[in-house]
C-alpha cells in the first residue's frame, strides 16, 4: 500500500522484463506489459464484474483452495486495487488474442459457417462483465504494450516458489488429499482466508484431531536441494500454536523436524513457550513414509524417532508438508536477460556472499530477499534496504526535488460552514444506501450550508465538484462521505491543499466499506448507520482545527558510531552519496572483530577476512568519509534532524547531524569457570583458536600446549540458549564451529562437535555442514537440558555428555577443548547509548528495532539505526546487509533540506500541566520533557518532532493538559454525542438548501 | 445495456432474509487506526456480513481510547461499548495497546461501579487482516448486548450532567 501510493514508485504489474542494454548508472530495460483488459485509472474495483461473470477457476493466492471467477482481484489488498481477467479462464477468447491469432479464428469460423454468406463472427462471447461495469474500465481490444524504462540500477526481488513435494513420492501429497503443503495449511490459517481460520481436511470437511507437520520436505538434502529453508520451522512451530488456540478440538499436534532452526532474534524463546504449553509434540526424525488408511480415511506416518530410538508409527488426520523454498521458475530467464548468473540451485547468483548479500555478478545489478536463497522475513526487509542503499549509488544526480507551488492559505476563520458531499461510489454505496437521502438528511443538521451526491467523488470530476462547493458555498469545512479514510483521505486533502484549502478540515465518513458493503442484510439498518455516521462526522468536523506541517531544518549530515564491518559499511554507503558522515572508532583501527587477529577465514569461500577488510577499507577511503580514531561519542543531544553529538578524540569536538547509526558491536560471551575454562590449559574459546591458526604461520602452535593436538572437541552454546543467561541464538557459532573443524580435520586432528541443534542457516553453510560429515568431523548431539563436561586436572583429557541419539553417556578423549562462545550485548556501550539516546533495549539486552518486520533496522527514536549486532547477534553477511539497509534509511532523512512533521501530534496545554511527568514515563518515543518556562515554573513540553501523535498521553494526562491534535476530547465528545443526537426529519427544508440538495 | 446492473439492483432490493429482532442496540467501537479499524475495512472489501447497530470511532491508537469516552458513550445511552486495537507486539506506537488495557481495567470498574452489566464492555484485539474475526466479533457483541437489553442509564434525563461536564 505505502510503495502504491509513493509519488516515486511506478507499480508496473503484469509485466516482465524482456532486454535490459547498457551500463551502471545508464541501463534501458524493455519491459512488455501484458494486458489486464481492465483500465487501471478508471477501475473503481467495485466487484459488479465478479459477480456477473460466469466462469469459475482456482484461485492462486488461496493455492487453489477457493474459486475466483475469470475477472477477479487477486486478493483483497492488492495493489493496484483494480480488477484483472485472466486470458486463459475468460469466455471472451477472441478478445484476449492477438490480431494475427485473431484473424485465424475468424477465418476458421468463416469456413465452418461458409453457407451463411453475411456471417460475422462474434467477437464477444460472453461480455456481462463489459455491461456490469459502470465505468467502462473493461476494454477487450488492450494489447501487450511494451516499453522502455531507463534505469540507474537494477534490484530483482522475484521471490522464490515452493518446491514441489510432488516429487517425493513417498509422502503421497498429491494422491492423498488430506496431506497438504505448509501454504495450504497457512491459507486456510489465515482468518481472512479460504475457511476464516478453521483447518479442515480437504477430504471430508471436518477438524483434523491429529495434525502431523514434517520439515524439510525437499530441503537440507532431500529431493536434491541441499540448502535449508530457514523459515519453515519457525513456521510450524506458529502454525502449531495457532491451530491450537483457534480450535479445541485438535488434539495432538506432532512435528517431526531434524534441527529446530529457531535462530532469529525471540525465536528461541517462543519456541519454549510452545514447549511449555505443550502445544506440540516434537519428534527428531525424518519418516520413510506416509500411509493411507481407507478403513477410517486416515493417514499413519512412518517415522524412526531418532530421540526415543524406536520406529513409530504416528496416525495422523492431516499432515502437513513444511516445503522448502525453491528458486522462481522464471530465474534462469531473467538472470540471462540481465547478463547475470544463478548460483548451483538456480537463486541469482552472488559476487561474494560474504561480503554484501545484494551483489549480483554484475555492477549496478542487485538481487535481495529469497531471490538470492531463502530468508526469513526481517532478513529479507533489511536485504532489501540493503539493495536501495547500493542501487542509490547510481541515482545520485537523479534526485527528485519535491518542490510545489506554494499556494496562498484560504481564510477559513469564523463559524463553521460545512459542505457535506456524498459519494454514489457507482452503485457500490448507491445500490443499498439512498444516497439522495443521506444528503438530504445532512443538509438540515445546523452549519451545514451545502449537501450534495457525486457518482464517483475521488474521480477527478468529483474533485472538481468538491473545489467548486467550497468557493461557491464560501465552505471551511469539508464532510466526504464515501469509503475508507485510510485509502481515499489523502486523495481529498490533496484536492483541499491545491487550492489553500487547509486539508485538515476535511473529514471522511466511511460509508463504503463499513457500511453498504458489509449490511447488506439489513437495508435499513444500513441506512440508518450512514446517517448516524454522517451527523458524526459533521459533529467532528465542527471541532476541527486548521493544521500546519512543521518542518525542522535537517542537517544533511550522518553519524556512524563503531568502525567494524557494519560501521564501515553504512559510512561508505552513505558518503559515496555525497552525504557527509563521521565514523567515529573508539579503538585505533578500523575493522572490529573482522579484523587481525580475530577472524583469519571467512566461510563459506574461505577468503582471508584480511582481504576482504582491506578491499572495504579502500572503498571507504575512496568514499570521502572522516573516519576518527580513537574518538568516543560523550554526549548526544537533539533529535533527528537536529542531532548535537560532542566527540572526544585527539580534539573535543561537536558535531551537528541528521542521523545517526549505531553500529558499536557485540561483545562475546566470557566463559570463564565454565567447562573448565580458566582453570585446564588446553580450554579455549573459539576465538582463542582463530588467534591461534594466525599463531600457526609466525611458527605458534595450535594447542596452548604446545605442538599439534590429536584429537580436538568443539563445545556449542556457549553463553547463548541459557536459560540462565542469554536465551537466544547468536546464529554464528554453527558455521564457524564447523568451519573450524574442517580446517584441523584437514591438518589430521581428530575432531568431534558437541552440539544441541546444528543451526546451518548462513549462505553456503548447511553445504558446509554436509562437508564436514564427509571430513569424517563427529557429531554428537546433546539434549538441551543436558551440559556436557569437561574432564581433567590441570589440562582437559576428555569431554563427557550423554549422547541424545545413541541414548548412552560417552566420553571422547580430547586434547583441546574449544568453546564456542555466543554474543552478548556490548557494554558498557549499549548501556551509554540507551541513556544518551533513549532508544529502547530488549529483554535480551540488544537495541530493539521498531518492528522486527516492517522496520528491522529503525528504532523507536526517528533518525537512529541500528547496523549490525548491536540489535542482536548475526553473522558477517547480515551485518553487512543490515548496515547498507541501515544507510538507506538514514538516506531517506537526508535527501532532503527539511524533515517534514506531521501535525497530528499531542501538544501540552501549559497552563494546566502540573509537571507530574506521567507523560514523559508513558511515552515510547520520549516526545515530552520538562523544561523551566518560565524559569521556576516546570512544565511538560512535547516534541513535535519526536511525537508520532498516537495520543495516549492525552488520555492519560491526569490534568486534563495534553491535547490530541485531530482527536482532541472535545472532537471525540461531539461524535459520540451526535450518535445519540437523532436529528429531526427534514421535511420542512430551507428553499436555498433543498435546491443543493439535488 | 444494464442488464447486470439491474439484476443486482434487484438482488439488493429483497426484503431482509430474516425479520429484524424488534430491539436493536446502539453500540460505539473504538477502533486504531492500524488494525482493527483497517480490519473492519478487509471485511468490507471481502463483503463480510455483519449487524450494523455499531458506529466506528477513529482514533490512531488505542492508547487514546480513555475511560471519559467510553461512559460519555454509555450516559448519553449507549447500550454497549466495543474497545479494539492491534494484537500485543503489532502496536503502531511499540506499546499504546498494553496503555489501552490499563485504560480498559479502570474503565471496567467504574462500568460496575455504576451497576452496569460488565458484557456491555468488551475489549477485543482485531488485525488489519481478520476481517472474518471483526464481523464475528461485532455480530457476538451485538447479539450479547441485544440479550442484556437498553442499558439501564437509557433514558434517563443527562442532559444537565452533559453541560456541566463537557469540556
Amino acid at each position: 500500500m505505502d510503495a502504491g501510493r509513493h509519488p516515486l514508485i511506478d507499480v508496473v504489474t503484469n509485466a516482465e522484463v524482456i532486454s535490459c542494454e547498457g551500463e551502471p548508472g545508464d541501463f534501458r530495460a524493455r519491459v512488455r506489459k501484458s494486458p489486464r483488459y481492465v483500465h487501471e485509472d478508471l477501475c473503481v474495483a467495485c466487484g459488479l464484474c465478479t459477480d456477473v461473470c460466469p466462469q469459475v477457476g482456482g484461485n492462486e493466492f488461496d493455492v487453489g483452495l477457493k474459486a475466483r471467477k475469470a475477472i477477479y482481484r487477486p486478493f483483497p489488498q492488492s495493489v493496484p486495487s483494480t480488477y484483472v481477467i485472466d486470458p486463459d479462464a475468460c469466455l471472451n477468447l477472441y478478445g484476449c488474442l492477438s490480431e494475427k491469432q485473431r484473424l485465424k479464428l475468424e477465418k476458421i469460423q468463416k469456413l465452418k459457417h461458409r453457407k451463411k454468406d453475411d456471417y460475422q463472427p462474434s467477437l464477444l462471447a460472453c461480455g456481462h462483465c463489459l455491461k456490469a461495469c459502470n465505468v467502462d474500465a473493461i476494454d477487450f481490444d488492450m494489447r501487450p504494450e511494451e516499453f522502455e524504462v531507463d534505469a540507474g540500477a537494477v534490484l530483482v526481488a522475484i521471490g522464490f516458489k515452493e518446491f514441489d513435494a510432488r516429487k517425493l513420492g513417498n509422502y503421497g501429497y498429491g494422491r492423498f488429499p488430506n496431506v497438504v503443503t505448509s501454504l495450504e495449511f497457512e491459507r486456510m490459517l489465515n482468518a481472512s482466508g479460504v475457511t476464516q481460520g478453521h483447518v479442515v481436511r480437504p477430504s471430508d470437511m471436518e477438524t483434523p484431531k491429529r495434525i502431523v507437520f514434517i520439515q524439510c520436505v525437499g530441503a537440507r538434502g532431500e529431493g536434491g536441494r541441499p540448502y535449508c529453508s530457514r523459515f519453515c520451522c519457525m513456521n510450524a512451530v506458529k502454525d502449531s500454536m495457532l491451530v491450537r488456540q483457534h480450535d479445541p478440538e485438535v488434539e495432538d499436534v506432532t512435528i517431526l523436524y531434524t534441527d529446530l532452526r529457531a535462530f532469529g532474534k525471540g525465536y528461541d524463546d517462543f519456541v519454549q513457550r510452545s514447549k511449555d504449553e505443550k502445544s506440540a509434540d516434537y519428534v527428531r526424525g525424518r519418516p520413510a513414509k506416509i500411509d493411507f488408511v481407507p478403513e477410517d480415511d486416515t493417514l499413519e506416518v512412518f517415522v524412526e524417532d531418532t530421540l526415543g530410538h524406536n520406529q513409530r508409527r504416528i496416525p495422523a488426520d492431516m499432515v502437513v508438508l513444511s516445503v522448502a523454498a525453491a528458486p522462481n521458475d522464471g530465474a534462469k530467464k531473467l538472470a540471462k536477460i540481465l547478463g547475470i548468473e544463478v548460483d548451483q540451485h538456480g537463486f541469482i547468483a552472488r559476487r561474494d556472499p560474504a561480503v554484501s548479500a545484494v551483489e549480483t555478478t554484475r555492477e549496478g545489478m542487485y538481487a535481495c530477499g529469497s531471490a538470492v536463497g531463502p530468508q526469513v522475513i526481517p532478513d529479507c526487509v533489511a536485504q532489501a534496504s540493503a539493495g536501495a542503499a547500493r542501487a542509490q549509488l547510481f541515482l545520485t544526480g537523479h534526485r527528485v526535488e519535491e518542490e510545489k507551488e506554494p499556494v496562498e492559505p484560504m481564510d477559513l476563520s469564523g463559524p463553521p460552514r460545512v459542505g457535506v458531499l456524498v459519494c454514489h461510489c457507482g452503485i457500490n454505496i448507491a445500490g443499498l444506501l439512498d444516497v439522495k437521502k443521506l444528503a438530504r438528511g445532512a443538509g438540515v443538521i445546523p452549519d451545514v450550508v451545502v449537501s450534495k451526491t457525486h457518482l464517483f467523488a475521488c474521480s477527478s470530476a468529483g474533485q472538481d465538484e468538491l473545489v467548486k462547493m467550497i468557493e461557491e458555498y464560501d465552505l471551511n469545512r469539508i464532510v466526504v462521505a464515501a469509503c475508507t479514510p485510510r485509502t481515499h483521505e489523502p486523495v481529498f486533502r490533496e484536492a483541499c491543499a491545491e487550492i489553500g484549502f487547509n486539508p485538515y478540515l476535511l473529514e471522511m465518513v466511511n460509508i463504503r466499506d463499513q457500511c453498504s458493503w458489509v449490511h447488506v442484510e439489513d437495508r435499513e439498518g444500513a441506512q440508518e448507520k450512514a446517517k448516524a455516521l454522517i451527523r458524526m462526522g459533521i459533529a467532528k468536523v465542527r471541532h476541527l482545527q486548521p493544521l500546519e506541517a512543521g518542518e525542522v531544518p535537517m542537517n544533511r549530515s550522518a553519524l556512524v558510531v563503531g568502525g567494524g564491518i557494519g560501521g564501515i559499511q553504512a559510512a561508505m554507503d552513505l558518503a559515496f552519496q555525497g552525504l557527509p558522515v563521521t565514523l567515529v572508532e573508539k579503538t585505533n583501527r578500523l575493522g572490529g572483530r573482522l579484523a587481525e587477529p580475530n577472524v583469519k577465514y571467512l566461510y563459506p569461500n574461505m577468503r582471508p577476512a584480511a582481504e576482504i577488510l582491506t578491499e572495504k577499507v579502500k572503498r571507504l577511503e575512496a568514499s570521502g568519509a572522516r573516519v576518527l580514531l580513537n574518538t568516543e561519542v560523550e554526549d548526544i543531544k537533539g533529535f533527528v534532524g537536529n542531532f548535537e553529538i560532542s566527540i572526544k578524540g585527539k580534539t573535543q569536538e561537536t558535531l551537528q547531524v541528521g542521523a545517526i547509526i549505531l553500529a558499536v558491536g557485540a561483545d562475546l560471551h566470557d566463559p570463564a569457570g565454565e567447562y573448565g575454562s580458566g582453570k585446564l590449559s588446553n580450554v579455549v574459546t573459539s576465538q582463542d583458536l582463530e588467534r591461534r591458526f594466525f599463531d600457526l604461520d609466525k611458527g605458534g602452535s595450535l594447542s596452548p600446549d604446545g605442538g599439534q593436538p590429536s584429537s580436538a572437541s568443539f563445545i556449542l552454546c556457549v553463553g547463548s540458549r541459557d536459560p540462565e543467561g542469554f536465551t537466544g541464538c547468536s546464529r554464528y557459532c554453527c558455521p564457524t564451529a564447523i568451519k573450524q573443524a574442517l580446517e584441523l580435520c584437514k591438518k589430521g586432528i581428530d575432531t568431534t562437535i558437541f552440539y544441541r541443534d546444528i543451526r546451518t542457516i548462513s549462505f553456503g553453510a548447511e553445504e558446509m555442514y554436509r562437508e564436514a560429515r564427509g571430513h569424517g568431523v563427529l557429531f554428537v548431539r546433546i539434549p538441551s537440558d543436558h551440559k556436557a563436561e569437561v574432564i581433567g586436572d590441570g589440562r582437559a583429557t576428555a569431554v563427557r555428555c550423554f549422547d541424545d541419539l545413541l541414548g548412552r553417556t560417552l566420553e571422547v578423549p580430547t586434547d583441546l577443548v574449544v568453546l564456542s562462545v555466543g554474543m552478548k550485548p556490548r557494554q558498557p556501550e549499549t548501556d551509554r547509548f540507551h541513556d544518551m539516546l533513549k532508544a529502547s533495549v530488549g529483554l535480551d539486552g540488544f537495541f530493539l528495532e521498531r518492528h522486527p518486520e516492517l522496520a528491522p533496522v529503525e528504532t523507536v527514536v526517528e533518525g537512529v539505526l541500528l547496523a549490525g549486532t548491536v540489535q542482536g547477534p548475526k553473522d558477517i553477511v547480515d551485518t553487512v546487509a543490515q548496515a547498507s539497509a541501515a544507510a538507506a534509511k538514514a538516506s531517506v532523512f537526508l535527501a532532503f533540506d527539511k524533515v517534514k512533521l506531521d501535525p497530528i501530534v499531542a501538544a501540552v496545554v501549559e497552563e494546566k500541566c502540573r509537571a507530574c511527568g506521567t507523560c514523559i514515563d508513558i511515552c515510547p518515543f520520549h516526545a515530552p520533557e520538562f523544561v523551566e518556562d518560565p524559569p521556576g515554573v516546570t512544565v511538560a513540553r512535547i516534541n513535535a518532532s519526536l511525537c508520532k501523535g498516537c495520543g495516549t498521553c492525552a488520555s492519560w494526562c491526569p490534568s486534563g493538559a495534553i491535547v490530541c491534535k485531530h482527536f482532541t476530547d472535545r472532537q471525540m465528545h461531539a461524535m459520540i454525542d451526535a450518535f445519540f443526537d437523532e436529528e429531526p426529519e427534514p421535511v420542512a427544508v430551507d428553499d436555498a438548501k433543498e435546491q443543493v440538495a439535488r | 445495456m444494464t442488464d447486470g446492473k439491474k439484476k443486482r439492483t434487484h438482488v439488493i432490493r429483497k426484503p431482509p432474509k430474516a425479520p429484524p429482532p424488534k430491539w436493536n442496540p446502539r453500540i460505539v467501537v473504538f477502533a486504531c487506526n492500524w488494525c482493527s479499524y483497517a480490519g473492519a475495512d478487509t471485511a468490507g472489501v471481502s463483503r463480510i456480513q455483519h449487524q450494523p447497530h455499531f458506529r466506528m470511532i477513529r482514533v490512531m491508537c488505542s492508547g487514546r481510547i480513555q475511560p471519559g469516552f467510553v461512559l460519555r458513550a454509555f450516559e448519553r445511552g449507549a447500550d454497549g461499548v466495543l474497545v479494539s486495537g492491534c494484537h500485543f507486539g503489532d502496536c503502531h506506537y511499540v506499546n499504546g495497546n498494553e496503555r489501552a488495557v490499563e485504560q480498559f481495567e479502570k474503565t471496567m470498574n467504574i462500568v460496575k461501579l455504576l451497576g452496569l452489566e460488565e458484557g456491555r464492555l468488551r475489549l477485543e484485539w482485531i488485525s488489519a487482516a481478520e476481517g472474518a474475526r471483526f464481523a464475528q466479533v461485532i455480530n457476538e457483541f451485538t447479539d450479547q448486548v441485544r440479550d442484556l437489553g437498553p442499558s439501564p442509564l437509557n433514558g434517563q434525563n443527562h442532559t444537565e450532567k452533559t453541560q456541566t461536564e463537557s469540556t
